[in-house]
């Protein structure tokens, strides 16, 4: 029972924080409505079994992509710059559009069936199975993950950095 | 929660990104929808992962996968943002129209 409720509580904190970071038009209160939904995303994952994975997406999430985002901010935009204006004709567009998209996939929703399968015995979800699944059966998608972000820091080096003047 | 509930409180989120992405003027905010999008996807191949899958380890590779690939979007999106921020002076998405037909 108090489960349940903690379930809600979590999906809640999902729903209000996207959609404070979808509405508003200051960016700062955008990022803590981020903050806000992807601290509600850990705690579903919690409960859906896998306590690695949240505290992932609490350290890389939260500790290293909001800080991320919070940084650009402070370099592109003032903090006392006043927010443009709302353009009603794009709002509007938006709304029709995502409630078409959302429509649609809800009634795909409830006409899918899953077949339903009892859960993975406890030692399956431990880090150790993560680790050991990585190492040996997903070791390529590790390595190649890990080149993909080596060459995105190296990319986002070389596109922020200062244009120098062409020498002679 | 029943899959059915997960599904339906991610595909909340999805569309909640979408609207973020397809209204936000500001490109910093566009990047926050994207990663709400992300997040909605993620959260779909846990509850997968969770009620209709034997093996519960190919979901977690595959969301930690996602969140790598995120951490890599996000560094290469904001050097983009602080780049245009220095020659264009604006991160509105409605003045950046060069490459409008």
């Amino acid at each position: 029972m108090l489960e349940q409720a903690v379930i809600y509580l979590f999906a809640a904190l999902v729903l209000s924080g996207g959609l404070m970071a979808a509405w508003t038009r200051h960016i700062l209160y955008a990022i803590i409505g981020l903050g806000i939904s992807l601290f509600g995303v850990a705690g579903l994952f919690l409960y859906l079994g896998s306590p690695f994975l949240a505290a992932m997406q609490l350290l890389i999430y939260l500790g290293g992509i909001t800080v991320a985002i919070v940084f650009a901010m402070m370099l592109s935009i003032a903090m006392t710059v006043t927010p443009p204006e709302r353009n009603r004709a794009k709002t509007v567009f938006a709304a029709v559009c995502t409630a078409a998209f959302g429509l649609g996939v809800f009634q795909l929703v409830r006409a899918a069936r899953f077949p339903a399968v009892s859960p993975a015995p406890e030692e399956a979800w431990s880090v150790g199975a993560i680790g050991h699944a990585l190492l040996t059966h997903y070791n390529l998608v590790f390595e190649t993950l890990s080149v993909v972000l080596l060459l995105a820091i190296m990319g986002a080096i070389l596109i922020a950095r200062p244009q120098r003047k062409a020498a002679s | 929660m029943t899959l059915e509930g997960y599904l339906t409180l991610s595909l909340m989120l999805f569309c909640i990104g979408v609207f973020a992405v397809l209204s936000q003027r500001n490109l910093i905010a566009v990047l926050i929808g994207v990663e709400l999008m992300m997040n909605a996807a993620s959260l779909n191949v846990m509850a997968f992962n969770r009620f209709s899958v034997t093996d519960p380890t190919t979901g977690q590779i595959f969301v930690l996968i996602i969140i790598g690939l995120a951490a890599a979007e996000v560094a290469i999106f904001l050097s983009i943002i602080v780049n245009l921020y220095r020659t264009r002076r604006t991160i509105d998405a409605e003045q950046l129209t060069e490459l409008q037909g």
